[in-house]
């Protein structure tokens, strides 16, 4: 089950890490502002087939000596965990290394060719942009809220049925394997931790939705296209993740309240089925936002270009613009978004739910 | 409506944005009651400071353009009456552009010309 479960998340991530040069925003390679006029230089295409190539290859190799390590041998459940972790990390290593040497690269090919000389630099907005703005509305994040505060109070009801030891950690294959004394504190710890991780993700949605929608000179419709469908999507995406774990959490929570609903074959398809659940639905959204401003075509203006933001870009990855009151911007690699780390609200609203789900777990 | 700015424009970004605005209204793409932006949307759409947004809309705001309603944004004010005392701010506004353009060699069919052009784009009411 182990050595399932680490394959399947392993293969993921080299799938989408291959991909994501063609699943970043038209304009921005490796990190680096390319102006429209430029985007299909020859060097440029050469480069990005080149790192979905180098990434892909390295990927294979690992995962085919992955199952060979396995099946070559008995291995212990915990060996198989331990190096499955240990492979991911290194697949993201990998491609972060390659990235950093194409960002570089791509970075020099700009300044030698002067790609942004003689091309005057805008910004531009829509004035009725909001009003296109497809995200879901936040009370729908009530649902899960109130769902885990009456099973806070049905625990507390059922506190004398409850065992004396209290299952605090569950391996891959369902089964509690850590526990504590039973409080009335123990009792409700995992559903108090859900409800912090439910505010958390409710405190994203509201940055990302007062988050700029930011629209390119250049190309004016398909960057409409893909700032509306990454909105949209991921914010579909962030509620059915948050679905998700609050019905795999409270699947634990009745489970410790009521052991006879979680006997044999359940137990193992349930957090089978919210990893399945994880992953599908991050591929989808990738693609579909990773799609959005490749399918129009766009005319370009002769003599501008977007403004060039590359300097509030620390290696291409990390934003810090502190005239933008935006928490949240679209990621520059990858497909999603990052911190605007100039801005102080971004930080609270992570740090300051983590800070707690993490008091609450070593209590 | 769709608003370009110039980053690297000596005219700065308040000003850019106020005369958008007004252009806008003047070619009838906005319209009297409609509502602007709030100030922090149109900043974080556009990533400029907040204060250069909150500076144009009270600059519009003393021209009588639109109304600032707090927390919810902005709203287009209907047409007032043209006071004596308007007109003659527009005057002196209109004086020395006109003026340059004479003096550095346009014709006055010229400037009339390029004045009733503009016109043209406006919409009438």
């Amino acid at each position: 089950m182990s050595f399932i479960i680490f394959f399947i998340i392993t293969l993921f991530i080299a799938v989408i890490q291959t991909a994501i040069p063609y699943l970043v925003n038209r304009t921005v390679v490796f990190g680096v502002m390319v102006p429209e006029q430029y985007i299909e230089d020859k060097t440029i295409k050469k480069y990005k087939k080149y790192y979905s190539l180098s990434v892909a290859l390295l990927s294979i190799v690992i995962l085919v000596s992955y199952l060979v390590w396995v099946l070559s041998n008995e291995r212990l459940d915990n060996q198989v965990a331990l190096t499955g972790a240990v492979i991911e990390f290194a697949l993201i290593f990998i491609s972060i290394t390659f990235y950093l040497y194409y960002h570089a690269k791509t970075k020099q090919l700009k300044q030698q060719n002067n790609w942004a000389e003689n091309l005057k630099p805008m910004k531009v907005t829509d004035l009725s942009i909001r009003s296109q703005d497809e995200m879901l509305p936040w009370y729908l994040y009530l649902l899960p809220i109130i769902s885990t505060i009456g099973l806070m109070i049905y625990t507390l009801m059922n506190y004398d049925i409850l065992p004396n030891q209290i299952p605090t950690h569950w391996g891959p294959s369902g089964e509690a394997d850590a526990f504590t004394d039973k409080t009335s504190f123990s009792a409700i710890k995992l559903s108090l931790g859900l409800l912090m991780m439910q505010l958390m993700f409710l405190g994203i949605h509201i940055a990302t939705k007062k988050s700029g929608i930011k629209l390119s000179a250049t190309s004016l419709e398909s960057s409409r296209n893909r700032q509306l469908s990454l909105r949209k999507y991921s914010s579909w995406l962030l509620f059915v993740v948050l679905l998700g774990i609050t019905m795999l959490m409270s699947y634990f929570q009745l489970m410790t309240i009521h052991p006879e609903i979680g006997e044999g074959f359940v137990k193992l398809i349930i957090p089978f089925s919210f990893l399945i659940l994880v992953l599908i639905g991050t591929l989808i959204f990738a693609i579909k936002v990773g799609r959005s401003d490749k399918v129009m075509e766009t005319t370009v203006e002769a003599k501008i270009m977007d403004l060039d933001e590359d300097k509030y870009w620390k290696g291409g990855l990390f934003y810090f613009n502190k005239n933008d009151p935006s928490i949240f911007v679209e990621k520059r690699f990858g497909v999603g978004w990052t911190l605007n780390f100039a801005n102080p609200i971004g930080l609270v609203i992570i740090l300051v739910p983590l800070t707690v789900f993490l008091v609450i777990s070593f209590l | 409506m769709i608003i370009h700015i110039e980053a690297e424009s000596d005219i700065p970004i308040y000003t850019q944005l106020t005369n958008q605005i007004i252009e806008g209204i003047a070619r009838g793409e906005i319209a009297p009651g409609d509502s602007l932006p709030s100030v922090r949307a149109f900043a974080a759409d556009l990533g400029v400071n907040m204060h250069t947004v909150n500076k144009s809309y009270h600059e519009l705001e003393k021209k009588g353009i639109i109304k600032i309603v707090p927390k919810s944004g902005a709203i287009i004010s209907s047409i007032e009456q043209m006071t004596e005392e308007k007109k003659q701010l527009i005057e002196a506004g209109f004086k020395p552009v006109i003026a340059e353009a004479f003096v550095l060699g346009m014709s006055k069919k010229e400037i009339e010309e390029l004045v009733s052009g503009m016109l043209n784009q406006m919409k009438e009411r």
